[in-house]
């Protein structure tokens, strides 16, 4: 499938957003987060909220007509995009609420509410965007136990990367829970990556060019001659094929990068001399390495109908 | 509506018969079908770099060309790919906005293109590969079963059938009601073993594909050359021995 | 967004024929305020039945085509550079009118006149003929001339445009070397009704594209060697004893008697008595008999002897003496055919199972000619189809005659189930009169300048026996060149220089591409100036409708409408839609008015040969007849009463074939679709050459002009009659140089030989043939320009064996060089089963010259997309110090496109990404001065 960078964009940022809003409302719900971290709390809601309309605004420029955008909000009981667009939507009030809340009264129950609400509608909206892909048959890469878990697993690593740099730019450090948190995570979401990619790499082809085009068991069929000689909207969007070699060094490096690196920045943030550039940097690894994750979760995915091309998938 | 319609009892599964055995891959079906869905210049299948160096346009069919080894044996399989109209079609449901739809009586898929937002998700949901974006209008576009021709009361009864069908020269494109298990094309699916494209996905295409067959002229087996022969057969002399006469 | 209170668009259907390619199927044109909305087939029309190809439905974008010429041009650059005026059309029409009349003054000779497919030959031949040139031809000559005079020669009739299958009944076809061809609708529409009804269809091809997809057996033949396989299933049938004797006797020259007389001039000539009859001996009597004599008995076999003492042999005896011979034994061919032996048993098998144990019946009786009444039709429901492969190898004709006589030994000839004339053949063999000459000098011809020679008497020769016409047709090089050897004309025309022809008047062909061999050397030769300065080819006028390659080498353009934008006839005159059914034939109407200074190349023609004064066009003052095409195919009458239009004549309208002029004839037309057929009853569908109710009905419409028996040519005696010259038996005699090979190639029984190229080439060197195929969205040159059927196919690849490809070293996409003895070029190759382990193809005229047909530089028609032509040469090699050959056959003058041998390596890396050769862009520039613009 081809990497669309609006797409790429938008998965990655909506997820530091989301994550991030998640876990203030989760540290909320669950009375880590003082009063006194009013700032912490409106800063971080302030920062999820730029993460996830970056993402949401790069949406819009996948969409080809988006004057009628507002048409998606219309096909929640069969689409998980319109779901995923409601969804998106409904965070910002309930976040606000919360943040308002919070303002008012971290301890108050409703604040305790909200920011649970807060968490799940965050959550909620990662795994409407992750069904979006998992819904999809044609593609077994996308189409998976592993999908939606993962994509939940990397809002939450993101956010959590991302919830350190802020709590250490309010409150001078990222504080042992988040730290540890953050640490936790990236080795879930690297654990979970390389189970993915395990997964796809074993993972029979979902049909032989013979049963695509409904030839008797027993028959191999070779392509001879594509309909039109150059490429088509199909085959620029389906036919997205990237080298195994190429894919590979992409690996390392989203694992690296990624994963392992704001682990250990993670780790190290909360002893460093200097957190702020350790969460920081920690925070651009991730969101570099997670960018390079996308990439190839699009990059690596191959659709069925490039069969009729002839194309592995 | 994405959501799928109820089906009424009775309700017709128009669709496709296509005979692989008989298409000789002339392109004369996807032609036909781009010009009746295009109508020249102004019509809405676009083309892009008409006379450049990477002509490309929207067709809602295409003609693949495969080659098959069955029985040590080879023969080349040509292959029109177009929607196959499901019974249940991920495209349908993963549209956000209700464009995408399939009608209640007659199982026909079609796009409200006043409503696509072009987001081309149902494009990646269609195993078929049968939904190709319109990059000049911004919208999908798909096969429509030529529901303007097969309800156009203006157009004699026997030219309401899909464009694809009436141009089709090898006559192997077949149209009709796949529910009605009297009807013509299901009865040829049933004789000749018609089947379903990717069975397994789920998607239950209406459309359905006749498999390549191979007829045979049974003979005695053939005898050896008579040893040393040079002349004239024998059976050739016994045959003209007979007065030939009248 | 349509405004509220705008009208709704006016909605229009005209019905007219369809000229995407040569089919001519009947086509229903929407419009929309007279705008072009949509193209589908027409139901009713007897060609198409209603579908329409891919070709057809995309003449919407033709008609709109960038391509399209938009004024008369004269040219202001150096020949090729593109450089033009645009003048008006009365300047052009002063030009032309002038040049010609000056070659009309003195040597009308020296205009050659050459047309394309274009489908009004019974007009241009004519105009031809009046003005007085024996250089005229069409097509033919580098299409199929092998497969029209082996038919006419042999049946009255061939394939194609002569005749077709019986797809109601046939059980086994036999396809040869026919991809996409024509007529190719009414094949799809046949091969589909052939597997809705189980039969088997057999495709013998190196290739295996178009219809042989779907072939239930596939064989994979080394190109030009049909030929051989076909003699080795007679062999096999000979064998068996398994052919339709009483078949032969009654319909063919089988068992008339051959004079076996060596040395003498009548040795191998048909004994005849003092009327002219041919002879056969009855077993009966024990006497000579005319050979077509009801209640006899002829023998097939054996020697007897002559009133005159010399001895006489059946025909049939000379056939099976020959091709009982080991040498034609399927275990003695199969190497070189690439076919196993067993295979070749097997299929003489199965056509034997069919043909004999499988008869058709129709309940229908009929008479014969010689007056036996049958109470059934039985047919051999064996039907055989053949074109371009077969026919453009130096053996073609010879292999077509060889596929002729295994239909004659099958009974398989215009039976149910069979190959069948179609109306208005089958026409008295050969199939009409001698070429043309001038009666006198200056003067018209005497007949049609292509023709039927029915001996060395009837070559346009000099007495030196050298050709008469430019491209050497009916000349001793090409006895038989019944439709002219058009790819020879430029490069004739080059050798013989100024004082050869002075005009070469091009019509809808693209002579200096990819219709000419070796259009490199062509464009030269169109091009290169003598000593003095002035081109070797003094004028070129070249009429067409696209700036095609070949526009840029004319001096002067007459820009041609699109089809939908003028009348045309496809008349009983030249090769029309008639079927198996009956005679029919159709009309063009223009649906759009051209909004471009073009006009219809037949009314300029006609317009010209008014203003030339030519008889039939001009009355004794001078004065134009006609004022259009469509005047003239109203009013001209050929001979009394038959005109371009076969229907609707009659001041009624009423007469079929033979009428008056009617002077609402082609509104009749315009109401029945742009058509016209007449279905023949039941009785005249089968056996038409021996149908005596059939042929004087034939002959009542004006289709023959003798309703006697067509006796069907299993030995050819005419061209016994040309071997007899070579060997110096009778006069006028061929040059010294050419004896020896019209002795070995005119053979009365059909012969296989190694295609002349390939003999004369160093097969270890070149050791892989090479042909083309045409694809099936595509028609030549015409079609590959247009917007939806370049996306089809924008380039071409060179086609190998996976085997073949594995052991060069060559994997899909791979850039090669294809080198042949006269040339080399680069291309990218591409692997399949489907075809011969010898054999690499490609499409034809894919490839196209940056610049031409208006399409952008970077086009991949221009980078990648390329021709087989550019190793093709229109010279055989050298031998001696002789000037070499034209490639073509020897007995016809066909060119021999498909005897080209070449070797394949895999490119070195770093080759650039383009095919090879290349030419310099060379886009029309065209300064317009007010005037011109109108």
């Amino acid at each position: 499938m081809r990497p669309a960078a609006s797409v790429v964009l938008l998965t990655t940022s909506t997820g530091f957003g989301f994550g991030l809003l998640a876990w203030l409302g989760a540290y909320s719900a669950l009375g880590l987060l003082p009063q006194q971290g009013r700032g912490l709390l409106g800063a971080g809601i302030a920062v999820a909220l730029l993460f996830t309309s970056t993402g949401l605004i790069a949406s819009m420029f996948h969409l080809e007509r988006k004057e009628r955008a507002w048409r998606a909000f219309t096909q929640w009981r069969t689409s998980w995009l319109s779901r995923e667009g409601i969804a998106a939507v409904l965070v910002y009030p309930v976040a606000i609420a919360f943040g308002v809340a919070f303002w008012r009264g971290a301890a108050l129950p409703g604040t305790r509410v909200l920011g649970a609400a807060t968490v799940v509608a965050s959550l909620g909206t990662v795994y409407c965007t992750a069904m979006i892909y998992a819904s999809l048959k044609p593609i077994r890469q996308w189409h998976n136990a592993h999908t939606a878990p993962d994509y939940l697993l990397y809002a939450v690593f993101s956010g959590a990367v991302l919830f350190a740099v802020v709590r250490t730019a309010a409150l001078g450090s990222p504080g042992a829970v988040a730290s540890a948190a953050a640490a936790a995570a990236a080795a879930a979401a690297l654990l979970a990556k390389r189970a993915y990619w395990r997964h796809i790499d074993g993972q029979a082809p979902l049909a032989t060019l013979a049963g695509a085009i409904g030839l008797p068991k027993g028959i191999e069929a070779r392509p001879l001659d594509a309909p039109h000689f150059t490429e088509n909207f199909i085959l620029r969007q389906m036919g997205f094929a990237i080298a195994r070699r190429h894919a590979a060094k992409l690996r390392s490096l989203a694992l690296i990068i990624g994963f392992a690196l704001p682990l250990a920045l993670s780790v190290l943030g909360e002893f460093a001399p200097a957190p702020l550039a350790a969460t920081a940097l920690a925070l651009a690894c991730a969101a570099l390495g997670l960018a390079v994750e996308r990439w190839l979760f699009f990059a690596e995915a191959t659709h069925v109908s490039a069969l009729y091309y002839g194309r592995r998938i | 509506m994405s959501t799928l319609p109820e089906r009424p009892q009775g309700a017709k599964r128009l669709g496709l018969v296509i005979d692989l055995d008989t298409c000789v891959g002339c392109h004369a079906c996807a032609v036909n079908c781009k010009e009746w869905n295009t109508g020249g210049e102004a019509g809405i299948l676009p083309d892009y770099d008409k006379y450049g160096p990477e002509p490309d346009g929207v067709w809602f069919n295409r003609i693949h060309s495969y080659e098959t080894d069955a029985g040590g044996c080879s023969r080349t399989v040509n292959f029109p790919r177009s929607c196959l109209h499901c019974e249940n079609p991920l495209c349908v449901t993963v549209c956000p906005t209700g464009a995408s739809y399939k009608r209640a009586e007659d199982g026909i898929v079609l796009v409200d293109t006043d409503k696509c937002i072009g987001c081309q998700l149902c494009a990646w949901a269609c195993p078929y590969g049968a939904r190709e974006l319109d990059e000049k209008a911004g919208v999908m576009r798909k096969c429509t079963l030529c529901v303007d021709r097969i309800y156009n009361e203006s157009l004699p009864q026997e030219e309401r059938v899909p464009a694809c069908v009436a141009s089709c020269p090898a006559r192997a494109r077949h149209f009709g009601d796949l529910a009605d298990p009297d009807s013509e094309v299901s009865k040829l699916v049933k004789e000749r073993g018609g089947a379903d494209l990717l069975p397994g996905l789920g998607y239950q295409p209406t459309n359905k594909y006749l498999p390549p067959r191979r007829a045979t002229i049974p003979t005695a087996p053939a005898k050896p050359a008579a040893s040393g022969a040079t002349g004239i057969g024998a059976a050739l002399l016994g045959l003209l021995d007979r007065a030939l006469s009248r | 967004m349509a405004a509220t209170g705008q009208s709704q668009p006016k909605r229009t259907v005209a019905r007219t024929t369809c000229y995407m390619c040569a089919c001519r199927c009947g086509i229903k044109v929407h419009l929309e305020d007279g705008r072009l909305r949509y193209i589908e087939g027409n139901r009713d029309h007897p060609v198409n039945r209603g579908v329409l190809c891919g070709k057809g439905s995309a003449g919407i974008m033709t008609a709109i085509s960038p391509a399209r010429l938009s004024t008369p041009l004269k040219r202001t650059g150096p020949r090729g550079s593109g450089a033009f005026e645009a003048i008006s059309w009365e300047e052009a029409m002063r030009i032309a009118t002038e040049r010609l009349a000056a070659i009309r003054a003195s040597d009308p000779g020296r205009l050659a006149l050459y047309t394309g497919r274009d489908q009004s030959q019974s007009l241009t031949g004519h105009f031809a003929r009046m003005f007085g040139t024996v250089n005229y031809a069409a097509h033919g000559g580098f299409c199929s001339v092998n497969m029209a005079a082996a038919g006419l020669y042999s049946l009255g009739g061939a394939f194609w445009e002569f005749g077709e299958p019986d797809w109601e009944h046939a059980r086994l076809f036999l396809l040869f070397g026919v991809s996409e061809d024509h007529d190719s609708n009414p094949l799809k529409l046949g091969l589909g009704r052939l597997k809705e009804r189980g039969a088997k269809i057999l495709s013998i091809n190196p290739v295996r594209t178009g219809y042989s997809a779907i072939a239930d057996e596939f064989l994979a033949i080394t190109p030009g060697t049909d030929g051989l396989l076909v003699l080795a299933l007679i062999h096999c049938l000979l064998e068996a004893g398994r052919i339709d004797a009483q078949f032969l006797i009654r319909y063919t020259n089988a068992h008339h008697l051959v004079i076996d007389a060596p040395g003498e001039g009548g040795h191998g000539l048909i004994a005849r008595d003092a009327a002219g009859h041919a002879l056969c001996f009855d077993r009966a009597s024990g006497e000579l008999r005319e050979a077509h004599s009801p209640g006899i008995d002829p023998a097939l076999l054996g020697t007897f002897e002559l009133p005159d003492g010399r001895r006489a042999r059946p025909a049939f005896a000379l056939l099976a003496e020959r091709y009982a011979d080991p040498q034609y034994a399927p275990e003695a061919v199969a190497a070189r055919c690439g076919i196993e032996a067993a295979t070749i048993r097997r299929i003489a098998a199965e056509i034997a199972e069919v043909a004999f144990n499988h008869p058709v019946v129709l309940d229908q009786p009929w008479t014969d000619t010689a007056g036996r009444r049958h109470a059934v039709m039985t047919g051999r429901p064996v039907a055989i189809h053949a074109m371009r492969g077969v026919s453009a190898h130096s053996n073609g004709f010879h292999t077509c005659r060889a596929i002729h006589v295994l239909q004659m030994l099958l009974g398989a000839v215009d039976t149910p189930g069979s190959w069948r004339y179609k109306s208005p053949y089958p026409k008295p063999i050969p199939g009409g009169p001698p070429p043309g000459r001038p009666r006198v000098p200056g003067g018209p011809l005497d007949a049609p300048p292509l023709g039927f020679p029915r001996g060395p008497e009837d070559l346009l020769v000099d007495a030196a026996g050298e050709a008469l016409r430019l491209d050497r047709a009916f000349s001793w090089e090409a006895p038989l060149a019944v439709h002219g050897l058009m790819h020879m004309a430029i490069a004739r025309a080059y050798e013989a220089g100024p004082q050869g022809i002075d005009t070469l008047f091009l019509f809808m062909s693209n002579m200096a591409w990819n219709s000419a061999m070796n259009p490199g050397e062509t464009t030269r030769m169109l091009s290169e100036c003598d000593a003095q300065g002035n081109y070797r080819i003094p004028f070129v006028i070249v009429a067409d409708a696209f700036s095609s390659e070949t526009v840029a080498y004319a001096d002067l353009v007459l820009p041609d409408t699109t089809y939908l934008e003028r009348y045309d006839c496809i008349s009983l005159l030249d090769r029309p839609i008639g079927s198996a059914h009956g005679p029919a034939d159709a009309i063009r109407i223009p649906v759009l008015r051209p909004d471009r200074a073009v006009r219809p190349f037949q009314d300029v023609l006609i317009d010209l040969a008014g203003r030339l004064g030519l008889p039939d066009f001009a009355d004794e003052q001078g004065r134009p007849l006609y004022s259009s095409y469509a005047d003239y195919m109203i009013r001209h009458q050929r001979r009394p009463g038959i005109g371009p239009l076969a229907g609707f004549r009659g001041a009624d309208g009423r007469a079929i074939g033979k009428g008056e002029p009617n002077p609402r004839q082609l509104e009749r037309y315009v109401e029945n679709g742009s058509f016209w057929r007449h279905e023949l009853p039941a009785e005249q569908l089968y056996f038409k050459h021996a149908n005596r109710a059939y042929l004087a009905g034939a002959k009542a419409m004006g289709l023959i002009d003798d309703d006697a028996q067509i006796v069907l040519q299993l030995y050819c005696e005419t061209l016994q009659r040309f071997r007899l010259a070579a060997e110096g038996h009778v006069a006028p005699r061929p040059p010294e140089r050419l004896r020896e090979r019209i002795a070995r190639f005119f053979d009365p029984l059909p012969i296989w030989y190694v295609p002349l190229e390939e003999a004369m080439t160093d097969r270890a060197t070149y050791p892989l043939h090479a042909i083309t195929q045409r694809p099936m969205a595509m028609y030549h040159s015409w079609g590959s320009h247009n917007a939806w059927l370049r996306q089809i196919l924008p380039e071409n690849r060179l086609y190998l064996h996976r085997d073949l490809a594995a052991r060069l070293g060559i994997c899909d996409e791979d850039w090669v060089w294809v080198r042949s003895r006269s040339g080399s070029l680069r291309c990218r190759a591409r692997t399949m089963s489907g075809v011969n382990r010898d054999t690499v193809w490609t499409w034809n005229a894919i490839g196209k010259r940056t610049g031409a047909w208006a399409l952008a530089h970077a086009a991949p028609e221009f980078r990648r997309g390329f021709l087989l032509n550019h190793v093709i040469s229109e010279y055989l090699p050298q031998e001696g110090g002789a000037a070499p050959q034209s490639n073509s056959d020897p007995v016809t003058g066909q060119a021999a496109w498909f005897d080209l041998t070449v070797s394949l390596e895999p490119c070195a890396a770093g080759t650039p990404d383009k095919t090879s050769p290349r030419w310099s862009a060379n886009p029309l520039h065209v300064r317009r001065t007010a005037e011109a613009v109108r």
